[in-house]
C-alpha cells in the first residue's frame, strides 16, 4: 500500500489532509477490488448461484425436460404431509447422529492409543487411515458382504457358525434395526480414522508439562484425561464433530450400495430419497427441496458452534 | 469371458440364422453425408459379448457410410441419472437407446423426434412389432421409436429339486409358493423362493407381472388412473407378503439388490426366483471355464436342471411385464436423416441376429422378420425356446393402458414394492398398504394431468 503523501496537497490544512488521504484510498480501494473480483467471481459463481438455484427450484414445480413454475411453497407443505418424507427425516438423524457420536468415541479412544509411547505406533499411525483412504463404493460392498446372511459368504455368519456359537444364520440386514445398524457401522468404520488423526494432532499440542503437574498432584489417569485433554480438544471435537455431521446427514454412497434405501424405506435417508425423487421420479423441483431441508437445520448448528467458537477466543 | 471354442451347435445355428438372415431384404436407410458423425447410447448388459456385439453392428453402419459413430453405454443402474442430466443440459445423443417407458417420457418433453414416417418405412421391409409391443414406442397416435427386443424375465427354477419334491413346475403364483413350501428347508439353509421386494426390476417388474396377472391395473385402457382397492389386489399383496410371513424365503431376501437373487439362485440356496436369462450366461460360462472332468460334469448338471419358465400366471391369465428396448432420435441430433440410417441398419435382420446370437437368451427380437430368422436360434433348448417366446406374454407398464409418463413414475416412486414392504416390515394391515399405494398413485396421475 502506497504511503500517506501530503507533499502532494497544495492546500494546507484539515480539509486539505482528508482530500489529501482520500485519492489513494481510492485507489487503494479500487485495486483491493479488482484483485478479489476473481476470487468474488468464484465464490459467487460456485456457491451463491447454485444455492440460490436450488432454493429457487424448491418453489418450482420443475420436472425434468419442462420448464419450472413458481409455484411457492406447495413442494415443502407437500413434504411437510408426507409420511415417507418424516421416515426419511428420522432416519437421517438416526443415522448421522449415531454414526457421528461412534466416530467421536473411538476417534478419541484411537488418539489415546496412538499418542502413548510404543513400539510400531507410527506403523498403526498408518494402518488406522486405511479406512479414510478407501474408496467408500468398496467399503459399502464389503460391508454388505460381511453382514451378508448366507453362510460361506457372509463374513460374520460364516465365522460364528464355524466356531459354533450359532446354529443359524443370522440375517443381519432384514430387519429396519439391523439394515440401519449396518449402515451406520460402515459410515462409523469408513470415518473414525479422521477423528483419530485430527485428536492425535490435538494432543500433541498439549504441553506436557499440564500432565506432568497433575501427575503430582496426584491426579489419576482419568481425572487428567477429563481435565486436561478433552478441555484441550475441545476446539477440534466441535469443529470434527461438526464438519462430519454436515458430511454424514449428507451421505449417499454406503447407503445406495448397501441397501438402497431398504428394506422398505427403513434407510432412506435425504439424499437417497432426493436422488430417488430427482432422478427416477424426475421431479426435480421436489427432490432439491429434500435436499434444501436439512439446509436450517445445518446452519443453525453451524451459527451456534461458529459462534461459541469467537465467543471462547475473544473471552 | 466368453469362450472362444465353436460347437458344432452353435455353428449350425449360426449359419442358419445368417442365411435367413442374409435371404431377408435390408432396410432402406435415408442418405448418410459423409464424415457426419453420431452419438449412440445404448444399455450395458452383464452379458458382454452383447454390448461388443450392438458396438460391432454401430461400427459397420459407420465403416459403409464413411461416417463415425461413437458409442456410449448406459447401465440399468445410471439410465435415469444419464439420461436427465443430458436432457437438463441439452447434451442428449443423437441416437438412444431407450427402456419401456422413456418413449412416453422423453415424447412428453418434446425431446424427440416424430418418427412415424420413418416407422412404416422400416415395418414395410422388416416388418411389424406384436400388438401387445407396439404400444410401447406410440404416443398420441404418434411413433417416437422403433422397438428393438425384449429383455425379459423368466421365473427360474431348479428342476432337480422340484422333480425330487415331486411337485410339478409351477405355472401359477400359487403353485409357485405351494412348490417353493414343498422344497423348503430351512434347516439347510435352503429356500423354497427368492422373490425381493427391492428398487430394482427384479422387484417392481415382478410385482408388475403379479398384479396384471391377477387383473390389477393402476390405469384404464385409455391410461387413465383407476383404483386399486379392491378383492383383487387384497389377493395380490397377499402372496407377495405370504411369502415373507410364511419363512419360504431367505430372511434377508428384501435387502437383495440386483445381483442377490442371481447369487443365491447359482448357488443353490434357493429353489425359485425370478431373474433375466443372465442367470444362463453365468452357467453357461461357468461350465465352458470348467478346468476338469468333475467340476464340468457338475458344471453340465447344474446348467441342464436350472429351468426357466414364463413368469406364472394368475386368475386373469398370465402378463410378463418387461423391459422392451427401442431406438429414438432426439431433436437436437445433428443430423436425423443419419440416425435413421443408423437406426435401420441396427434394425436390419441381418444385425439384429448378429446381436442376438451373442446374447445368450436375453435379446428376444420384436420385428416380424428379425423374429422369423432368430427362431431357430431360441430352438436351441428348452429354455431357450422358453426365451423366444418373451413376446406373446409381454405386457408394458400401465397394463391395460397405454405407458404414459404417469405410469413409468409409478413405477419409478416405488410404490409398487414399498406397499408390500410396509406389510412386511412395518406391520401394516394389507388394507392400510393398498390404500396408502393407491393414494400415492392417485396423485402421480393428478400431478401429471
Amino acid at each position: 500500500m502506497a504511503p500517506h503523501t501530503p507533499q502532494r496537497s497544495s492546500r494546507p490544512g484539515k480539509a486539505g489532509a482528508r482530500l489529501d488521504g482520500a485519492l489513494p484510498m481510492k485507489q487503494d480501494t479500487a485495486t483491493a477490488l479488482l484483485l478479489l473480483l476473481p476470487l468474488l467471481i468464484l465464490v459467487v459463481g460456485l456457491i451463491f448461484y447454485p444455492i440460490y438455484r436450488a432454493v429457487w427450484l424448491s418453489f418450482t414445480d420443475k420436472l425434468v425436460g419442462y420448464p419450472e413454475r413458481f409455484v411457492g411453497l406447495r413442494n415443502y407443505v407437500y413434504l411437510a404431509n408426507d409420511d415417507a418424507f418424516h421416515a426419511v427425516v428420522r432416519n437421517s438423524l438416526v443415522f448421522t447422529v449415531a454414526s457421528v457420536a461412534l466416530k467421536v468415541l473411538t476417534g478419541l479412544a484411537m488418539a489415546l492409543v496412538l499418542h502413548a509411547t510404543w513400539r510400531w505406533r507410527n506403523f498403526f499411525r498408518g494402518l488406522m487411515l486405511l479406512p479414510w483412504i478407501t474408496s467408500t463404493v468398496i467399503i459399502a460392498l464389503t460391508w454388505r458382504w460381511m453382514f451378508d446372511a448366507f453362510p460361506g459368504r457372509g463374513f460374520f455368519n460364516s465365522v460364528l457358525l464355524d466356531a459354533g456359537l450359532l446354529s443359524r444364520p443370522i440375517a443381519f440386514m432384514a430387519t429396519p434395526e439391523g439394515a440401519m445398524a449396518a449402515v451406520i457401522v460402515a459410515n462409523w468404520w469408513r470415518g473414525f480414522p479422521f477423528f483419530g488423526v485430527s485428536y492425535l494432532a490435538g494432543m500433541q499440542s498439549i504441553p506436557g508439562e499440564l500432565y506432568e503437574a497433575a501427575s503430582v498432584d496426584g491426579a489419576s489417569a482419568w481425572r487428567r484425561f477429563w481435565h486436561i485433554t478433552v478441555p484441550g480438544l475441545k476446539h477440534i471435537i466441535i469443529v470434527t464433530t461438526l464438519l462430519t455431521f454436515i458430511f454424514t446427514i449428507n451421505d449417499f454412497n454406503i447407503i445406495y450400495v448397501m441397501t438402497r434405501g431398504g428394506p422398505g424405506t427403513a434407510t432412506q435417508v435425504f439424499a437417497t430419497y432426493s436422488y430417488e425423487v430427482a432422478f427416477n421420479q424426475l421431479r426435480w423441483g421436489r427432490g432439491v427441496t429434500i435436499s434444501i431441508f436439512a439446509v436450517p437445520l445445518l446452519i443453525a448448528g453451524i451459527a451456534l458452534v461458529s459462534r461459541y467458537l469467537l465467543r471462547d477466543r475473544t473471552a | 469371458m466368453r469362450d472362444g471354442r465353436l460347437t458344432r451347435r452353435t455353428f449350425l445355428a449360426g449359419a442358419a440364422g445368417a442365411s435367413a438372415a442374409l435371404a431377408l431384404p435390408g432396410v432402406a436407410a435415408p442418405a448418410v453425408k459423409k464424415g457426419t458423425s453420431l452419438r449412440l447410447w445404448i444399455l450395458k448388459t452383464y452379458v458382454e459379448p452383447t454390448n461388443k456385439a450392438i458396438e460391432g453392428a454401430a461400427q459397420r453402419w459407420a465403416q459403409k457410410h464413411g461416417a463415425q459413430v461413437t458409442v456410449e453405454y448406459f447401465t440399468f443402474e445410471d439410465v435415469q441419472t444419464k439420461y436427465v442430466a443430458a436432457i437438463e443440459n441439452k447434451n442428449t445423443p443423437d441416437v438412444g437407446q431407450l427402456e419401456t417407458g422413456a418413449p412416453a417420457r422423453f415424447a412428453g418433453m418434446g425431446q424427440l423426434l416424430d418418427l412415424t414416417s420413418f416407422a412404416r418405412q422400416v415395418e414395410g421391409e422388416v416388418g411389424k412389432p406384436p400388438a401387445n409391443v407396439a404400444p410401447v414406442t406410440v404416443i398420441g397416435g404418434k411413433t417416437y421409436a422403433l422397438p428393438w427386443y425384449i429383455m425379459p424375465a423368466f421365473w427360474y427354477v431348479w428342476r432337480d429339486v422340484l422333480e425330487k419334491a415331486k411337485v410339478k413346475l409351477p405355472t401359477t403364483f400359487e403353485e409357485a409358493k405351494a412348490a417353493a413350501t414343498a422344497v423348503n428347508r430351512p434347516k439347510d439353509n435352503f429356500y423354497g423362493m427368492g422373490q425381493s421386494w427391492n428398487r430394482t426390476a427384479d422387484g417392481y417388474g415382478v410385482m408388475q407381472s403379479l398384479m396384471y396377472s391377477h387383473g390389477v391395473g393402476w390405469a384404464n385402457k385409455d391410461g387413465k388412473y383407476q383404483s386399486i382397492k379392491n378383492a383383487k389386489m387384497q389377493a395380490v399383496m397377499k402372496w407377495a407378503t405370504d411369502i415373507y410371513k410364511e419363512g419360504i424365503q431367505p430372511a434377508d431376501t428384501l435387502t437383495w439388490t440386483g445381483s442377490g437373487n442371481n447369487e443365491n439362485f447359482i448357488a443353490k440356496n434357493i429353489a425359485q426366483t425370478s431373474n433375466g436369462p443372465s442367470i444362463t450366461f453365468a452357467m453357461e460360462n461357468a461350465l465352458a471355464k470348467a478346468t476338469d472332468a468333475k467340476e464340468r460334469k457338475t458344471r453340465e448338471e447344474a446348467l441342464a436342471n436350472h429351468l426357466a419358465l414364463p413368469h406364472p400366471g394368475g386368475p386373469d391369465g398370465r402378463r410378463m411385464q418387461a423391459i422392451c428396448m427401442s431406438f429414438g432420435v432426439f431433436k437436437n441430433a445433428k443430423d436425423p436423416e443419419a440416425a435413421m440410417s443408423l437406426i435401420a441398419h441396427l434394425l436390419s435382420p441381418e444385425e439384429t441376429v448378429r446381436v442376438m446370437n451373442d446374447s445368450y437368451g436375453q435379446f428376444t427380437p420384436v420385428l416380424d422378420k428379425s423374429r422369423a430368422a432368430s427362431k431357430e436360434y431360441f430352438n436351441k433348448n428348452e429354455n431357450y425356446r422358453t426365451f423366444g417366446r418373451a413376446a406373446e406374454w409381454f405386457v408394458a407398464t400401465g397394463w391395460p393402458g397405454p405407458v404414459t409418463a404417469a405410469a413409468a413414475e409409478v413405477q419409478a416412486s416405488n410404490v409398487l414394492t414399498d406397499a408390500p414392504a410396509k406389510v412386511i416390515v412395518d406391520k401394516w394391515a394389507v388394507d392400510q398398504a393398498i390404500e396408502w399405494e393407491d393414494k400415492k398413485i392417485k396423485e402421480i396421475y393428478e400431478t401429471l394431468s
